[in-house]
Formats: C-alpha cells, structure tokens, sequence
C-alpha cells in the first residue's frame, strides 16, 4: 500500500526532530507513533519497515505493558526496551498520547541512545500537542455532506459484494 | 473519532471485530484480506497460539483513497475471544470508531455471545462511549449450521436498538463478510458525520 508523505503542520519539525535524533545516535529508523497505533512522523531508513504494522504492534505492546505496570503495582513503565542479536528496540512514552520507536544496531549505543530520547522528549511533546490544535481546526474546515458522498462511494466501490453471496448455506 | 494525521494528511477509522472464540472474527478477516485489490490493502499481521487461536490481535490497513486531500484509511482489527484475554479485549477496543460483533449461531453458543456481547458494551463504557449510539453490526456467523439461532433472539435479551444493522454470514465461505464489512463502513462514516466536530 503507498502512503504518501506530504509535509503540513508540526509534520516537518516531528520529522526533523526524529531526523537529528537518528543522526546523533547513528539508529537506523525512529518513528512517533499515537497510543492508538498511528504512526505520526518517521525518520531515518524506515521506508524498509513496514511502519503501519510496526505501528499497530508497537501500541498494543505498549498497552499491555501498561496492564503488566497496573498488576505489578506500577502505573505505567515509561520506557521499554527490546533487545535482539542485531537489531535492538527502545520505545519511550512522549506524553499521554504518543511513544516514540527507535531503532538501532549496536548494542553498545544504548547509552546514547537513552539520553538523545530523553532530550527530544519535551519537543516532540510540544509538538503533538500542537498537532493536536492544528487537527481540531482541521476537522472544522472539512466539508462535512462531502466527506460522506466521496467515502460512502469509495467503500460500495473497494469493499465489492461478490458472487459468495449467492454461496448456499 | 478517528485519527487525524495532518503530517500524512490521513484520516484513520478503527473498526474492530469483536465475538466469543471461535465465532469467525479472524476468518472474517482473512476472507476480506484475500477479498480487496492489493492495491487497497497492507500486509495482514497475525498473532496466535500454535493452536491458531488468535493471542492478542489480528490487523491489517484498507487506503480507500483521497476525500479533500486526505487520504481515507481504516484499521481493520480482531479481538481474542477467549475469555481469559479480557485486558487485551479493552486494549484493542480502545479509540474504535465501529465494531462487527460476530456472533457463533450454534445453539450451544448462546450464553457465550450474550456474555461477550455484555463485556463489549461495558469496556467502551469504560471508554466512556455510549454503546446505544456507537456504529455497531450484529452479525450471526455460521449460518450453515443444521440448527441456528433464529434471528432477533441475541437482539431480544440484549435489549438491542430496533435499528441496529443485522447481517446473516457463513465466513468461511465468504458469504456475508463484505456485505457486513460495508454496512459498518457507512454506520462508522456517517456517525463521523453526525458527529462533525469530534
């Protein structure tokens, strides 16, 4: 599936402060993703990961951390870490709403790694959260009678009712 | 509501399929996965047990297209319906915009859809949603049973709307699925129309 990146809002500074932050640490990929799954800006050499996915999978293991915190007596675990025999992981929560993915090589680069995430940490919170202005205003200025027409058109024309409905029980 | 990315200028909707184990949620997905140009569709991601029951949660992405320049999407999921996965069953039905209840039509079934059924409506309580003017479909799976669950019994004891959407399916078959699959895709567009400015 493609997903085109086109830059609006806080997109370009999201995607700048991941691209610095890739750069200081030398990771391969960093990606901001909403606890709801979404993946919000990326930077780095992610376009060889599939990040929908990797976005989905990422949310859901963060949550369930949360409920392993809540069991352990813990509200919540603010930073997880993956570690692999090449490639290792290290999410981090960016205020309530959103965790940001990094992925790197060396092991060694943990260190770093740590600290650069702490640091862009207050910045891509300010950002969300303006995104998060920018967004209301947004879905103001969408047309909403029009909205309905294109997308109820868009599923009768991509979500095809086929032949199996006259499959006999 | 669902999620607006201006960075991607993409609007996001979140459809889950919720039932008791073993009603089709998952087959329900897989035939509409094989179904959709692949153009339309991403990669379908699959976590289950070595006894293929799912373990945390089924997905996969549908890009419609464009609507006034952003770039309509909806995040297709499954739940685990063994009872033991409650906590992942509120996780995945966290910021759903529709859910599919797929029901298992077998007679013997009954108690366990009812029950399910229950724990659904109470987590997006939780999530402070009003199950009685969420985008729900009811849809009675497995219809190619020798005995069913006649229609409007589920709906009778849950004390369901009169207007809640009713689809008849046999999954494995395929018979059903897009049907049901298009009838929440409206009720989710529409309820986001209705609710212009969430």
């Amino acid at each position: 599936m493609n997903e085109s990146v086109v830059t609006g809002s806080n997109g370009a500074s999201i995607n700048e402060t991941l691209a610095r932050l890739v750069e200081k640490t030398e990771a391969l990929t960093a990606l901001l993703i909403s606890r709801h799954g979404i993946c919000l800006g990326q930077a780095g050499g992610g376009a060889r990961l599939n990040a929908t996915a990797l976005a989905a999978l990422v949310a859901g293991m963060f949550s369930a951390t949360k409920e392993v915190a809540n069991i352990v007596g813990e509200e919540q675990f603010s930073i997880l870490l993956q570690q692999g025999k090449k490639r290792h992981i290290h999410i981090s929560l960016i205020g309530e709403k959103s965790m940001m993915v990094i992925v790197f090589e060396e092991y060694s680069r943990i260190g770093r790694v740590r600290l650069e995430a702490k640091k862009c940490s207050s910045t891509l919170v300010r950002l969300v959260n303006q995104d998060r202005k920018d967004q209301e205003q947004a879905i103001q200025d969408i047309s909403i009678p029009d909205f309905k027409e294109y997308a109820l058109n868009l599923i009768d024309r991509i979500f095809v009712i086929g032949e199996e409905e006259d499959a006999s029980p | 509501m669902p999620h607006l990315d201006l960075n991607n200028r993409q609007l996001v909707f979140k459809i889950v399929y919720f039932g008791p184990g073993m009603s089709g949620k998952t087959t329900n997905l897989l035939f509409i996965h094989k179904k959709i140009f692949d153009k339309y569709k991403g990669d379908m991601v699959i976590l289950d047990t070595e006894e293929e029951r799912t373990l945390f949660f089924d997905f996969f992405p549908v890009s419609l297209g464009t609507v006034q320049g952003f770039s309509l999407k909806i995040h297709l999921y499954t739940i685990p319906g063994q009872v033991f996965y409650e906590a992942s069953r509120r996780i995945i039905l966290e910021g759903a915009d529709g859910v599919v209840f797929v029901a298992d039509s077998c007679i013997e079934r009954f108690d366990d859809n009812v029950d399910m059924y229950r724990r659904m409506t109470t987590n997006l309580g939780s999530y402070g949603v009003d199950p009685t003017s969420f985008p729900i479909v009811l849809q009675y799976n497995k219809r190619d049973y020798d005995e069913v669950i006649p229609l409007g019994q589920l709906e009778a004891i849950l004390e369901l709307p009169d207007d809640l959407p009713v689809t008849e399916s046999i999954a494995t078959s395929g018979k059903g699925v897009m049907r049901t699959l298009q009838l929440i895709s409206k009720e989710v567009i529409r309820n986001f129309q209705l609710d212009g400015s969430a």
